[in-house]
């Protein structure tokens, strides 16, 4: 009897809807990957703990691109465990340089750079603005007993580039930190150079 | 009774099809494989890389290292060569057929990977390199200027993966001469004259792509 009669204009459009849930997922995403990228990182100390978690980009020989481990500094040597997996040493009587400098990347990895590539209206664009995040890099040029030079890159998570600075320059190793921005080459410099 | 004839026929056909059709794909593939499989092992250099010279050009370690560790992989890969060893490797230094590869980057357009994401148009990270190969007594026999660059999707350093892969591949296409210690036993097959034809391979630019 006291039914109230809706008007039709008043019921939710199904395409509204969607669209109004399509706004809801990318502010979803904006949001964890701004917080994520915000994390902040605490200092550890290396000597004496699990290590730092690391990843090895690439050069330490037996071990593949892109794998992740502990870095750890014990009884002259440099070690970096995989995960679950065999260790690699290098000892610190052959570390020739060490330089630490520090590079921004996207987050996500293949899924995110799907998942932004399939956001209609250009959204994943302004996903990429914030779902960066900056890390330290450690380079490290050693020998190995045949004396053939070597590299290793690890990356790490901001602020941890210190703590393994600190570490390998009480052991003696000479540290480089990179802070100097490369500046781009005219071309007509490099026209002269090649001629 | 005729449609049951025909469909059988179709049948048929289709079966001897696709019974012929894997051996004659097996064929095809060993007529392909015979070359590579039957030719006589040609004598091959031993190269040793170089650390990477950056000269003027301002140049962060990571990308240096990244250079130098890729060219090995890619080096190896292309089995050009019969060995590839690490610069100041000491057992490189008794073998005779050895060539050093010197690189020396000559351009680095640093980019960023946020820029390529929000953009797509700007922010590639570009080098630009000179490749040298020296025979062991200083004699130059190829040079390349290559490049490589990342545009849109990875990391940075991933242009030197690119740029190490366009080096092996420019020098897996280019003619070397033939090694010293194999001249001897070549020598009554060709004339002392056409052993080097390196000549024509002096500054001969390759941008690469």
């Amino acid at each position: 009897m006291n039914r109230k009669i809706v008007p039709s204009e008043h019921n939710p459009n199904a395409s509204s809807l969607i669209d109004r849930l399509l706004a809801y997922a990318i502010l979803l995403v904006w949001c964890s990957t701004a917080m994520l990228s915000q994390n902040p990182s605490v200092p550890v100390s290396v000597a004496g703990s699990p290590g730092i978690r690391v990843t090895h980009v690439l050069g330490l020989e037996g071990v593949s691109g892109n794998t992740t481990g502990n870095l750890t500094i014990e009884d002259n040597t440099l070690q970096f465990q995989k995960s679950g997996g065999a260790t690699n040493q290098v000892s610190i009587a052959s570390i020739q340089a060490v330089f630490l400098g520090e590079q921004s990347k996207q987050v996500g990895g293949l899924p995110m750079t799907l998942g932004k590539a399939a956001t209609p209206f250009g959204g994943g664009r302004v996903i990429s603005l914030f779902s960066h995040k900056k890390y330290d890099t450690l380079t490290v040029e050693y020998l190995d007993v045949n004396g053939g030079l070597h590299g290793a890159i690890f990356q790490l998570n901001k602020g941890q580039g210190e703590v393994i600075k600190n570490e390998l320059v009480a052991k003696g190793v000479h540290v480089t930190e990179v802070e100097v921005q490369p500046k781009k080459q005219s071309t007509s410099e490099v026209e002269s150079e090649s001629k | 009774m005729k449609a049951n004839k025909k469909l059988t026929s179709v049948v048929l056909s289709i079966l001897i099809i696709f019974a012929a059709a894997p051996s004659q794909l097996a064929a095809q593939t060993a007529v392909a494989k015979t070359p590579s499989d039957g030719k006589p092992s040609a004598p091959q250099w031993c190269v040793q890389v170089d650390k990477i010279v950056t000269g003027d050009v301002t140049l962060e370690p990571a990308f240096r290292i990244a250079i130098y560790e890729n060219l090995l992989q890619e080096l190896a890969k292309t089995r050009r060569f019969k060995e590839v060893f690490r610069s100041g490797d000491r057992n490189a230094r008794d073998i005779a057929d050895l060539l050093i590869l010197k690189t020396t980057v000559q351009k680095y357009t640093p980019g960023s990977e946020t820029r390529r994401a929000v953009t797509t148009v700007s922010g590639a990270t570009k080098l630009k390199v000179r490749s040298q190969l020296y025979t062991r007594d200083g004699r130059l026999i190829l040079e390349r200027v290559v490049d490589g660059n990342v545009r849109f999707f990875g990391g940075n350093l991933r242009a030197t993966h690119n740029l190490a892969r366009n080096i092996a591949k420019t020098i897996k296409q280019s003619s070397l001469p033939t090694p010293t210690s194999s001249i001897p036993e070549q020598k009554a097959e060709r004339s002392p004259v056409s052993t080097s034809g390196a000549g024509e391979e002096l500054s001969a630019a390759d941008d690469g792509r």
